[in-house]
């Protein structure tokens, strides 16, 4: 790593290399670090209000509706339509109910006091049973507007 | 002196990405979350709300009552995305999410990308349902 100076034409500096290199190891490993963070999420449907105000009853026959209560501190508990289920219960539940449907369409309703987590994680459980559409119900949709 | 500068220009370089999001938001992980390269665009929508229950449209802190209206001026401004993308902390409050969402939808979003984590690590342990 010596420097030569002086000689033929001028002065010639060799550049010392090795810290050279670390520098541009540390750029490559930030690089590195910084691109796979790309943005993740969940993909929801926000239903519009309907065209015609009559209900296709055949379609109210086959919509699933996941609730979620709010229980304070306690953990939320969950509703398939009518009946309660317990959150383990819900993705065997819900992968037997759209097991043989053409059209995966869940929606949720949470109530407004619970956490967001618990909504997103009803989201992903759709998700894992392969529903591909999932809408959020939400106040003013459920109050027809 | 060279090898400082240096490494300055790389502790700034750390810290760029970093403080475009200021928001700080806490998300949800989750398990099969999907790739949305589309809210990295400088073009997305995104709106943030915290856990305490504050709507942020991109970096700059919003309301309620204003949200669709921005929404709908940053959609006319771009037409062509229908999605908006809404980070939610995970301990906020439902309703804020559900407000926002309504806030948005009537400025003529269909398709909401709730923004999440993986969820790594042990999948004994939570990983899966």
């Amino acid at each position: 790593m010596a420097m030569s100076m002086g000689g033929g034409g001028g002065s010639i500096a060799d550049i010392n290399v090795t810290p050279m290199i670390d520098i541009l190891l540390v750029l490559l490993i930030i690089f590195m670090v910084i691109v796979p963070v790309t943005p993740k999420g969940l993909d929801a449907l926000v239903p519009q209000p309907p065209k015609t105000k009559q209900p296709d009853e055949n379609k109210i026959d086959r919509t699933i509706v996941v609730q979620i209560f709010y229980h304070g501190n306690a953990a939320p508990t969950y509703k398939i339509n009518e009946t309660d289920y317990a959150k383990a219960e819900l993705l065997p539940r819900l992968t037997d109910i759209y097991a043989n449907r053409a059209e995966r369409i869940m929606f949720v309703k949470g109530e407004d006091k619970i956490d967001f987590r618990y909504v997103a994680e009803v989201i992903d459980i759709g998700r894992s049973a392969g529903v591909d559409h999932i809408g959020l119900m939400t106040p003013r949709i459920l109050a027809g507007q | 002196m060279v090898d400082v500068m240096l490494v300055l220009l790389i502790i700034f370089m750390v810290i760029t990405p970093m403080l475009q999001n200021k928001v700080v938001i806490d998300m949800v992980a989750v398990v099969n979350p999907v790739a949305m390269p589309d809210a990295d665009k400088d073009d997305a929508i995104v709106v943030a709300i915290t856990k305490s229950g504050d709507v942020f449209l991109g970096q700059n802190k919003s309301a309620i009552d204003v949200l669709g209206n921005q929404v709908r001026d940053m959609m006319a401004a771009n037409p062509g995305s229908k999605t908006i993308f809404v980070r939610a902390d995970a301990r906020a409050e439902y309703l804020a999410v559900e407000n926002a969402i309504d806030a948005v939808r009537t400025a003529g979003v269909e398709d909401v990308g709730l923004l999440t984590q993986k969820r790594e690590g042990n999948p004994a342990a939570g990983g899966s349902y």
